[in-house]
């Protein structure tokens, strides 16, 4: 059976049932009342889903935002942001063709990501940020957001540590500079502008999964 | 419409289930299985896409499964939110509780490593003295381990080693790499015994219950199998005393139902199968629980130590100038503390997988940033060698889950409350387990990247076992050696709730090997008229 056959008959089956129904009912229909059409029949097929049983889809090419978009920074104060920038430029500039960390929307999409995120999360960046730019202002006289390559690196370095999935270091300032390391690589490689740069190159991009879909998601969730 | 009484209600569709209702049906007896969750459509449900389609660009959504370090964006909807069935406990002992609730629960998603459990483990008390033995020993178990071997297609390798049993193995004789090579020569130096990996190979692509076990108690036409109605309670008949069905729920409309069985088969998997029997239990005289009359039921909660490990890199495969057949590649190291020797400050022991690696390395191994990072992770791809700890937690009686009456789910069905945390055993263990992993591995040559000696918080390794144990013994454990209630003559308990200790190894071999047992025991009771 056709595709399109199967579901007419899928779709009179409920008729066909009411029929059924209809004939075992002990009080027969006036002459008046048999002529009207049934009320509820034409109820749930006659609107918004009408042809839908035979429409075969189009393929619609969908895109994402960020390819022609900002995010809009609104979690961090101003001094904060311009030091996440700064570190996001210093950790992960452009390299090879492929984006910095900035020039993949990391910042900004950080910004979001924590504002998103629990306190406890929220604290150690917002934490973090203050105490990276007291160092700067504390050695070099200026905000870290104006240090020089070198500079930077005096800030940084001494705070990196190799560190394995789940076990950041435990100093909680090291803990820190480590974890957004790893949020600024993760922010830029799965980036869309990253996996143009991969495409470009020639390389499978990063950051492609099996994504599974809410599976049959409990209806009491949305009411 | 009247209540029909079935023949056995299982409970749960994973691999204990599903092996409960293949034995079952197969011997023509009818079987009702309640599963709480969907059926996963795998081509509707999934789909590859790039991280940047998601709402978090791949990073898990904010405060979503915060117990589930397995969780990314990409999986996040196939593991159970606790924000939908809570679970609750003690400050300052985090416990992660990781579950599956859709139809084959987390038979869907395992590592697949295959070991038996050896007579270290079901007679470990006569090795030691701590805690208790298993009412059953290796030999009881072991045509049943040949037999799920075969449906699961297991690879492996025989090494005839006591604590690390051989099998009814897909035989691998794949070559050694180089780098594995050097590893072994390293181990024999210091009497560490390096073997092959044991893994269920499934079938296409799969080892779950829904491809290897399920489509055979199906083919009988003896099963019928319900998703997505969440079970509150069992009842039990007030005159004889015995299990004579559940309470459930529906899970989308909260409609209440109830079902009549002969027989229960408890196979939720093994918290919330004990969860289930307290439940069920809150409201007789003691409130203990079902099928308690031990008092244990909930008692000696166990998992293994995950978390602790090494990453290295093999100098000689650096800069893209390893030779052909040099990397790739894993092995396994079975317990071999306390075997021959004693240890002096743990007992029990823990095995070690080992990986060799031809692919890039993790950036977090480099303290290190920007291009020169860059110019490391160039360097060092295809060098890696990494080995992670899977150690053995002892059972405890005051290690336990117990109902939290002030939390209820989504369902109004009360939370579990968890009181477990590791001990000295356990930490000394994990210490001993990086250490020589180091020096086996600097021994071998290789560099030291980044090491963990902190155990990841118990229950990571979803590997929860114990809190229904088995015994001979009717006051001092739930079940007898047929995984059957000393109290309850018609309810089985046939997930991993029953074991008496972990060990270090994977359960799930044991886990089907022990429910085949059960519910071969269970249709001989029934034919017999027993039960």
């Amino acid at each position: 059976m056709r595709r399109r056959d199967f579901v007419k008959a899928i779709v009179a089956v409920p008729v066909a049932a009411r029929t059924m129904f209809g004939q075992q009912s002990a009080a027969p229909q006036s002459a008046a009342t048999a002529a009207l059409p049934p009320a509820a029949e034409t109820a749930p097929t006659a609107t918004h889903d009408k042809g839908f049983f035979d429409y075969k889809a189009h393929p619609i090419a969908a895109s994402v935002p960020d390819g022609f978009a900002t995010t809009q920074a609104n979690f961090f104060n101003e001094r904060q942001m311009a030091t996440l920038r700064k570190l996001c430029d210093v950790l992960l500039p452009p390299l090879n063709g492929y984006p910095g960390a900035t020039q993949a929307g990391a910042p900004e999409f950080i910004d979001f990501l924590i504002g998103a995120s629990p306190a406890d999360r929220q604290h150690m960046y917002r934490a973090g940020l203050d105490r990276l730019n007291a160092n700067a202002e504390k050695q070099f006289h200026v905000p870290f957001a104006r240090v020089d390559a070198a500079q930077a690196d005096k800030l940084i370095r001494p705070w990196l540590r190799t560190w394995m999935p789940d076990h950041p270091p435990k100093e909680r300032f090291a803990s820190f500079i480590n974890l957004a390391h790893q949020d600024i690589r993760t922010a830029t490689m799965n980036s869309q502008a990253w996996s143009i740069a991969a495409t470009a190159t020639g390389e499978r991009a990063p950051g492609i999964g099996l994504y599974w879909s809410p599976i049959d998601p409990d209806i009491q969730m949305y009411v | 419409m009247a209540e029909e009484k079935v023949d056995v209600l299982i409970i749960g569709s994973g691999h204990s289930g599903g092996m409960a209702a293949k034995v079952l049906t197969e011997k023509g007896i009818s079987c009702l299985m309640l599963n709480a969750g969907p059926v996963v459509d795998f081509k509707r449900d999934r789909e590859l896409k790039p991280a940047y389609e998601l709402p978090y660009r791949g990073f898990n959504m904010p405060g979503r499964l915060p117990h589930v370090f397995q969780a990314n964006e990409f999986n996040a909807n196939t593991w159970v939110d606790e924000k939908e069935v809570p679970y609750t406990y003690t400050p300052q002992q985090s416990y992660n509780w990781v579950r599956v609730r859709l139809f084959g629960g987390r038979s869907l998603f395992w590592a697949r490593q295959s070991f038996r459990l050896s007579d270290y483990e079901f007679k470990a008390k006569d090795h030691d003295g701590f805690g208790e033995n298993w009412p059953i020993t290796l030999a009881d178990l072991a045509p049943y381990y040949s037999r799920v071997e075969a449906i699961f297609r297991v690879r492996g390798h025989a090494d005839g080693l006591p604590q690390y049993p051989d099998g009814n193995f897909v035989v691998d004789d794949s070559p050694w790499s180089g780098s594995m090579q050097r590893f072994i020569a390293a181990g024999k130096k210091m009497n560490v015994p390096v073997c092959k990996a044991r893994s269920a190979m499934g079938v296409d692509g799969l080892a779950s219950s829904i491809n290897l076990l399920l489509p055979d108690a199906f083919a009988t036409g003896k099963l019928t199998a319900v998703p997505n109605v969440v079970v509150r309670q069992l009842t039990v008949d007030k005159n004889t005393g015995l299990a004579d069905g559940a309470l459930f729920v529906d899970r989308h409309s909260r409609r209440e139902m109830s079902v009549k069985a002969r027989v229960v088969v408890l196979a939720a998997g093994c918290l919330e199968s004990t969860r289930l029997l307290l439940n069920s239990g809150l409201e007789n005289s003691k409130g203990a629980g079902l099928a308690n009359s031990s008092g244990v039921l909930g008692h000696y909660l166990i998992d293994q130590v995950y978390g602790p490990g090494i990453v290295c890199s093999v100098p000689e495969a650096r800069d893209g100038k390893a030779t052909p057949g040099l990397m790739g590649g894993s092995a396994l190291i079975p317990r071999f503390r306390n075997i021959t020797t004693k240890s002096k400050n743990f007992i029990r022991g823990y095995a070690l997988n080992v990986y060799s690696s031809t692919r890039p390395m993790d950036p977090r191994n480099f303290a290190d940033y920007g291009e020169s990072l860059q110019k490391k992770m160039d360097s060092y791809e295809g060098s890696g060698f990494s080995i992670n700890m899977m150690g053995e937690v002892l059972a405890h009686y005051d290690h336990s889950v117990s109902i939290d009456k002030k939390v209820v789910d989504a369902w109004d069905i009360p939370v579990l409350h968890v009181d477990t945390k590791y001990t000295d055993n356990e930490f000394n263990m994990a210490r001993d387990a990086v250490d020589t992993s180091i020096a086996m591995t600097e021994e071998a040559g290789f560099e030291v990247l980044s090491k963990n000696y902190d155990p990841n918080p118990p229950g990571y390794s979803i590997h929860e076992q114990g809190t229904c144990r088995m015994g001979d013994n009717p006051k001092t454990s739930v079940l007898n050696k047929w995984n059957q209630s000393h109290d309850i003559k018609n309810l089985y308990v046939v997930d991993a709730s029953s074991f008496v200790s972990g060990g270090w190894q994977n359960p799930t071999m044991t886990i089907l090997a022990l429910s085949m047992r059960a519910s071969e025991h269970l249709a001989e009771q029934m034919q017999l008229r027993n039960i």
